[in-house]
């Protein structure tokens, strides 16, 4: 049996071919159904993404070429694409790497964005759409599951998405840093544009309870405020209602400074010295640099968001590194675990025909055992079945300690011996 | 129970390895390793204390071989609770490694043992009076550990450059809790201890202060920890300030511990 693995991806397709390429859940499962024809392709499953279009079979290992021929034909033929369109796109992998680049996609150590969660959904997405189909067999179910298993080690085994790497969650990253745990926390968004409304949504999935929006236009303020059952906060009363804010998120188009050292000096007495974060992402800038004098008042301003983000793509880029050790020795385990069930149909096949065997002497012999009675004919088929297995058990250990060490033509020797057809 | 110390600092060894190389990779496994490798030594340490305690016949906390050893087996407690109820492993990184030191230092250290401390067992006062006084420096370190981490994020904070280590430390919220909570339990530890040390003192020479460098400089931290409490309670004074208060009491902590022993007076012994 062979793994093929035939696509695109952001970094071989740009954004005009990968689109040609999507398939929709529904048309994935048709697609499937035309592409897996049992002979050729015998199991298939394809996940597609914006960043990337990939078919994954499994085949024959002597048809690999029918395959992949098939499979190419297919992407054009579907897509109405003049034969050789995709050559320059399309990357081909046959078994541990394709089962290697599986696992690195599951993993998210091949998304644009290493460590973006996203894309493990749309594998389990893309595996229950074959299932559905009925593309899925047994090399792609065991294939599947053992992909999940590598992705959630790497994520918790390693820091890749560790830490943020976008703007908007910046915030979730910075107050989790100051406050622990964001539960039951204030955040004050100044201005309601769509990164502020951004920001705040990821503050509230991480716990946030309250949000106050205070907007110079009352009506955004209100629409943001019923958006988030927060409360919208009159842009006059801002000074005042700074103090009932952990966190702060100011993205005004204001040309001067929203935020003053004074109201923050005010409003870090009224808090007791309790910490504050703000998070300036409004160019000119809107709050004061002089804020971050104030003791316990932590300011970023899009300058500092950035490059904190650069330095945290690093650590991601770090970690993507260890990462790849993992996948690289899951490859090799799969490649044992398939091994070994390669050798499934041998036992099998060997057991039957030793107990057709057995089965048969015992037909041609009845006569002359005579009468017997119910416990005699029970002991009988005991004595043939322990001798079956007793001549057996040897023979099928060494298939599998063979088969484990990759000794095929031992395997094969076997197989002829006992005269089992492929 | 030389061998028995001896097995206690290969488990302490081992768990500080371990939360070194988990702060390090931030691996949990490794994590797991560290701590019940400390577990194993907590146990071994104990009974090694206790079989001190049958054999040598007097309470295992009067010559400063055993007085270290003692500390060692407390900063670990303190390092356990904190664990069970803040989860902050990365003071396990530098804790264990110092508890190794220790622990090594009160395995080799050759002190005269004379002097015999029977005049001390007479009375329970003596035991309790150092017991807490060395549960009180384990409470203190944890108050300096938690403030340095403090400070160090801080400043990383507010100069908007992270290190490595940033991503590894707890919150400042948590380490500020830490903080206090082990400020506090630290203070009514010290206030227990030196109030115990004063009733034996009286009872046994009839005076409760002999001016010596140990009680003025308990004193001083006493009124230092006192003041951190005072301030972070009513005044609101947390952050950066009450950090620093922190480390400056755990550098009076240390006068009081090891300062004094050279400068003689009354409380010569451990």
């Amino acid at each position: 049996m062979s793994i093929l693995l035939i696509g695109v991806n952001h970094k071989t397709a740009p954004v005009e071919v990968r689109e040609l390429l999507a398939f929709s859940d529904e048309a994935c499962a048709a697609g499937l159904r035309r592409l897996v024809d049992g002979e050729i392709v015998q199991e298939g499953l394809i996940v597609s993404t914006c960043n990337r279009v990939e078919i994954l079979s499994a085949t024959n290992s002597d048809q690999l070429q029918q395959t992949t021929k098939r499979v190419t034909d297919f992407l054009n033929t579907e897509r109405n694409l003049p034969t050789g369109f995709l050559q320059s796109h399309l990357y081909t992998h046959t078994d541990d790497q394709a089962v290697r680049h599986l696992f690195r996609v599951a993993s998210s150590l091949d998304s644009m964005v290493v460590g973006e969660p996203q894309v493990l959904g749309q594998v389990r997405r893309s595996y229950s759409v074959a299932v559905e189909a009925g593309t899925a067999g047994r090399i792609l179910n065991r294939l599947v599951h053992h992909t999940f298993r590598v992705a959630k080690r790497v994520r918790t085994e390693t820091g890749i998405a560790g830490n943020a790497v976008s703007i908007s969650y910046m915030a979730v990253e910075l107050g989790k840093k100051i406050f622990d745990s964001l539960k039951d926390r204030t955040v004050l968004l100044i201005g309601a544009g769509e990164m502020a409304e951004l920001s705040a949504r990821h503050l509230v999935n991480a716990g946030v309870s309250k949000v106050l929006i205070a907007n110079r236009t009352a009506e955004s303020a209100q629409r943001m405020a019923q958006a988030f059952a927060g409360e919208a906060v009159p842009f006059e009363q801002l000074a005042e209602r700074l103090a009932d804010a952990d966190v702060v998120i100011c993205s005004t188009n204001a040309t001067n400074y929203v935020v003053t050292e004074a109201m923050m000096h005010r409003s870090r007495e009224r808090r007791r010295n309790r910490p504050t974060c703000i998070i300036d992402i409004s160019v000119p800038r809107n709050v004061d640099p002089d804020v971050s004098k104030e003791p316990n008042v932590f300011v970023f301003d899009v300058d500092d968001l950035e490059s904190v983000i650069s330095s945290n793509i690093r650590e991601r880029e770090r970690e993507a590194e260890r990462a790849e050790l993992i996948v690289q020795s899951e490859v090799m385990q799969f490649h044992q675990s398939l091994r070994v069930m390669d050798i499934g149909p041998n036992i099998g096949a060997f057991k039957e025909k030793l107990h057709d065997l057995a089965r048969a002497e015992l037909e041609r012999h009845r006569k002359r055992l005579g009468p017997l009675n119910a416990e005699q004919e029970a002991a009988i088929e005991a004595l043939l079945v322990s001798t079956v297995n007793k001549i057996s058990h040897p023979v099928l250990d060494q298939m599998k300690r063979t088969q484990e060490i990759g000794d095929t033509e031992t395997v094969q020797a076997l197989r002829d011996i006992f005269g089992l057809e492929e | 129970m030389r061998s028995l110390l001896l097995a206690v600092l290969a488990a302490y060894l081992n768990a500080a390895i371990h939360s070194i190389l988990a702060f390090v990779n931030k691996r949990r496994s490794l994590q797991r390793v560290a701590e019940w490798s400390m577990a194993a030594g907590f146990i071994l340490h104990t009974t090694a204390l206790i079989a001190d305690w049958v054999i040598d016949g007097h309470y295992p906390l009067f010559f400063l071989r055993e007085t270290l050893s003692f500390l060692a087996w407390a900063m670990v407690a303190a390092y356990a609770l904190v664990l069970y109820r803040y989860q902050a492993q990365a003071l396990g990184a530098f804790t264990m490694p110092l508890v190794s030191v220790i622990t090594f230092v009160a395995l080799v250290i050759r002190t005269s043992t004379q002097g015999t401390p029977a005049g001390f067992s007479t009375t329970w006062l003596f035991p309790i009076h150092t017991t807490l006084l060395i549960f009180a420096y384990a409470a203190f370190f944890v108050v300096f550990m938690a403030s340095v981490m403090y400070l160090l994020q801080e400043r990383e904070l507010k100069l908007k450059t992270f290190s490595a280590i940033f991503h590894r430390l707890p919150s400042l919220s948590t380490v500020n809790e830490l903080a206090t909570t082990a400020a506090a339990l630290g203070l009514t530890l010290l206030t227990v201890g030196i109030a115990t040390g004063m009733v034996w003192s009286s009872a046994r020479d009839g005076r409760i202060w002999h001016n010596d460098p140990k009680e003025i400089f308990a004193v001083l931290t006493w009124l230092l920890y006192f003041l951190l409490i005072v301030y972070r309670s009513t005044a609101g004074w947390r952050g950066r300030r009450a950090a620093w208060l922190g480390v400056v009491g755990f550098a009076l902590v240390l006068c009081t511990f090891v300062g004094t022993r050279f400068l003689g007076g009354y409380h010569v012994f451990g």
